[in-house]
């Protein structure tokens, strides 16, 4: 590449990189700033902020309850991306290599869902697993079972719909990193001797692993906050921090500890984040 | 990778193209006095009107009607709770909606923080087919702000099939061995209430001792709930999903509809009574309109519409006699008037009590 | 001999896995067809009362549900235009010129990708409520296109890490202009990566619920009139408008597919 650059005027600068910066500066660093503004705010008895400084909002934080909450929203969490990232690796390795012919067609086939609104992608589970849905239903016919299981309305229903939802986001960066694998080296490992598991943890894994990564993040962060999985699915009884917050900016009429409780969620994610480029993460491999 | 992004770039041209397309026709045909692109402004001008109201609770059909007989573009948006209402009216532009359609204590409060206009009594011509119970009440004394659209109490469902029990109060539903059988309203004011009820307390309970006791009791529900629904509780009632409810009598009079197994039982401690009502926020952007709609709303016929299609206790009583003997005979449509009296009203309370019932709230449905 | 065996069980058993997993990505897409077909009248939708094909033909007639459709190709047009043409120009300057507070605006670009939306959607609905800014299509697009641009900066510039800057020195020697030289020589090589972040922006705005939720005043989009036929259980009509966008895509890339298969053949 040429190391040749331009020297930098200020007007083709302010015209390329102005429009953004303004939009972001706007859009993103004002609102975020204010959320943090707000979260040390109060409310009157009308439930209007108040420019009052307060720390009330981050002690009511600390309440048992909502460390519970958190606690339960971060094993939501985890369970999905585990379960996605189980499944997942298998799965993007089988299409991007085994079925390499077909690879383009197979990916397509993860996204097509996606084209399919969520929401109600969701609310077909609920249909599916309801006490007289289909599965229930079929298990009823079959004579396995005699009054119908409870699939719903419970953490596990949350797991499942927060991972199947953001499987893609696991199944994509996975896809990426496995199909760049430099096939040479899988040859010569196999060549030596080595058998199917030292290949993989010697050899496949380590070349894939800023996959494994980005895909963990991209679904952790995101299942902290879909709270309408956890209504649809958990029925309100497995509520995520993005329940928390949606409730305060809604029938809890309180902004300010709803700002609060995003920050704790910006916070968290920030670590995350660091915790990922700590680990070699790309940040550009999370957007594309 | 070459290849993926050849494809990516294909893709997005061709929908592009094709949602153009696809949509280009249909914009040039309703023009742009569409209510629903143009947000806040768009049903502004001649002939809009902006609905707020709840959830299955105005027939599409009734509005629809409305919309041929007047020319008026009506824009609905629903909500679930009153709170979740006030919420959003609070953070939009004044006047963003038209007609609200809060509870009685909702009411008082909009009143109380200047969110709603009088209405223009001159238009109301249909006033006279309220039943006078139902008008003048203490949250708006000379119905000066509201007029009352439907009430209800906030009832037990029981699906005697699979519940064999006599369940006769609010406390029935703290037994253990209703373990995840519940479908609740989710709603903590009527909730909590509930279990304030089930104490022989008030629903509006200032004192922190009785709210530790509240407490405490509410969350002995906690495994009995399976589900909470403000909605359409009545799904969950009708799918099995729940054998016992704690939802609005609306709702467990269209569920009997579908399963006759299922009954209304009217707790013994009194029940959460509420009477919605139609409301114009300050500021509305077309007033007139409303006002035709609300005494459009009062109308006989329409009035006997809404309960055809949903079952609340519907305070118009020229649209009672057109209903007749399938409404007045249905104690889950028509609640008997002494439910009613030995019922209770939510209160407004002062934020740092309704705070302290939210932390009970979070406390339950984590 | 006996490795190919093996080799053939295990991509049999390879191929079983695949499918489950698709079984897993498609089954309540399943379930959303089937139930557009269903006969049934009563809320909530759920027992099966016979085949019909009526929901479609009723579908037309339910002006709300078409209006939200319509606004969200809208929105999601004009998101895409708007976020592409920022986004493009943004990552080549970004790209070309070294300047004061650029890592301040990487560090922004970030924050949409990674933080919940929920935080984004409470974070503009803020600033929304406190200037005033009348919530509607007005605030759904800026919603938009803000969570829309980082995804096709990135996209470009994946595009840019491998350009070669002399060919453009060389058009500009020729006495070329700067925005001729844009637009001759620059944009072509990037089309692909603007065409990936655009398609990326695209389907990020036409299935976002959270962010549009806080942001969208009275306007509903597709995905929040889904919300709302939640609430009373999801009526056929929405499952059949369901049905026809997943069938319109499936053939857009059926299409798109075979039409690159028959252009690679004719290079050969």
């Amino acid at each position: 590449m040429s190391k040749h650059k331009f020297r930098a005027s200020t007007l083709p600068v302010l015209a390329t990189v102005g429009p953004v910066s303004l939009w972001l500066a706007f859009f993103v660093a004002i609102p975020l700033l204010y959320v943090l503004v707000m979260s040390f705010c109060s409310i009157d008895e009308n439930y209007n902020v108040v420019f009052q400084f307060t720390l009330a909002n981050y002690r009511n934080l600390l309440d048992v309850n909502y460390l519970q909450i958190y606690v339960q929203s971060i094993l939501i969490a985890f369970f999905a991306t585990a379960f996605c990232l189980v499944l997942g690796y298998p799965f993007a390795f089988l299409i991007s290599r085994t079925f390499q012919s077909r690879k383009t067609i197979l990916y397509m086939m993860v996204i097509i869902p996606f084209w399919t609104n969520s929401l109600i992608r969701i609310y077909g589970w609920r249909t599916f697993l309801g006490a007289s849905g289909w599965l229930n239903r079929a298990l009823t016919a079959l004579h396995l079972i005699d009054s119908p299981v409870e699939f719903l309305f419970n953490r596990g229903a949350t797991v499942l719909g927060m991972a199947y939802v953001l499987f893609p986001f696991m199944v994509l960066p996975l896809y990426t990193a496995i199909e760049k694998l430099d096939q040479s080296q899988l040859e010569v490992s196999a060549d030596l001797g080595a058998r199917g598991g030292a290949t993989f943890f010697n050899v496949v894994l380590p070349q894939t692993v800023s996959g494994v990564f980005s895909g963990c993040i991209m679904v952790f962060i995101p299942s902290l906050g879909y709270f309408y999985v956890a209504d649809i699915l958990g029925g309100g009884n497995s509520d995520v921090i993005g329940n928390l917050i949606e409730r305060q900016f809604q029938s809890g009429n309180n902004w300010p500890l709803g700002a609060a409780l995003s920050i704790i969620l910006i916070a968290v994610t920030l670590l995350l984040v660091k915790l990922y480029q700590k680990c070699g993460g790309d940040m550009q491999s999370l957007g594309v | 990778m070459k290849k993926k992004q050849m494809i990516g770039a294909l893709l997005a041209l061709s929908v592009l193209l094709g949602s153009m397309t696809a949509c280009g026709g249909k914009i040039s045909t309703t023009g742009g006095g569409s209510a629903s692109t143009g947000g806040t402004s768009a049903a502004a001008g001649k002939g809009g009107l902006n609905l707020y109201v709840w959830t299955e609770y105005v027939p599409d059909s009734v509005i629809q009607n409305f919309e041929k007989q007047t020319g008026i573009q009506v824009n609905v948006s629903t909500y679930s709770t009153n709170e979740d209402m006030l919420a959003k009216v609070k953070s939009e532009s004044e006047g963003a909606f038209d007609i609200v359609q809060p509870s009685d204590y909702m009411v008082e409060q909009m009143i109380k923080q200047g969110m709603l206009q009088k209405l223009d009594q001159s238009k109301l011509t249909n006033l006279k087919n309220i039943s006078s119970v139902f008008l003048d009440q203490s949250y708006d004394p000379g119905n000066q702000y509201s007029v009352p659209y439907l009430g209800g109490v906030a009832g037990i469902a029981v699906n005697t099939s699979k519940i064999k029990d006599q369940i006769t109060s609010y406390a029935d539903l703290f037994n253990p061995k209703y373990k995840k059988s519940i479908v609740a309203l989710d709603d903590y004011r009527a909730v909590l209430g509930m279990a304030a009820r089930s104490l022989g307390m008030s629903m509006n309970e200032t004192d922190g001792a009785k709210i530790a006791q509240i407490r405490t009791q509410a969350l002995k529900l906690k495994d009995n709930i399976k589900l909470y629904d403000s909605d359409s509780p009545k799904s969950a009632l009708i799918a099995g999903d729940c054998s016992l409810g704690f939802c609005w009598s609306g709702e467990i009079a269209l569920a009997i509809k579908e399963n006759p197994a299922i009954k209304i039982v009217f707790p013994k401690e009194g029940a959460y009574v509420f009477f919605d009502n139609w409301c114009i926020t300050k500021g509305a952007k077309n007033a007139a309109n409303a006002n035709k709609f609300i005494n459009y709303m009062m109308d006989a016929q329409t009035a006997k519409a809404v309960s055809d299609e949903f079952a609340y206790l519907q305070p118009n009583k020229a649209a009672v006699e057109l209903l007749g003997g399938s409404y007045k005979n249905n104690p889950a449509e028509n609640v008997p008037e002494d439910v009613i009296q030995k019922g209770e009203h939510v209160k407004n309370l002062d934020t740092a009590t309704l705070a302290k019932y939210n932390a009970i709230w979070t406390e339950l449905k984590k | 001999m006996r490795r190919k065996k093996s080799e053939r069980l295990r991509r049999r058993a390879g191929a079983v896995y695949c499918g489950l997993i698709y079984a897993f990505l498609f089954l309540p897409i399943v379930v959303i067809v089937v139930n557009s077909f269903n006969a049934t009248e009563s809320k909530p939708y759920l027992s099966w009362k016979g085949f019909t094909f009526d929901w479609y033909g009723r579908l037309l007639q339910n002006a709300a549900l078409l209006d939200s459709f319509r606004n969200t190709l809208l929105l999601a047009a004009v998101s895409t235009i708007l976020s592409t043409i920022i986004g493009t120009i943004a990552a080549v300057g970004m790209f070309k010129y070294r300047f004061r507070g650029k890592s301040v605006i990487d560090a922004l670009l970030y924050i949409p990708v990674v933080i919940p939306e929920i935080v984004l959607g409470i974070a503009l609905l803020t600033l929304f409520a406190t200037v005033n800014i009348p919530r509607g299509m007005l605030s759904l697009v800026l919603a938009h296109v803000t969570f829309c641009i980082p995804f096709v900066i990135f996209n470009v510039r994946a595009r840019l890490d491998g350009y070669d800057q002399s060919i453009e020195e060389a058009s500009m020697d020729l006495g070329v202009g700067r925005l001729k030289t844009f637009f001759h020589i620059t944009l072509p090589v990037l089309a692909p990566g603007i065409g990936g972040g655009a398609l990326l922006a695209f389907t990020l705005s036409i299935d976002d619920v959270i962010v549009s939720y806080f942001t969208n005043g009275q306007t509903k989009t597709f995905p929040l009139k889904v919300m709302e036929s939640i609430k009373s259980g999801v009526a056929p009509d929405v499952n059949a408008l369901s049905t026809l966008i997943l069938v319109f895509t499936v053939l857009l890339v059926v299409l798109t597919q075979s039409g690159l298969i028959r252009r690679l053949r004719r290079k050969r």
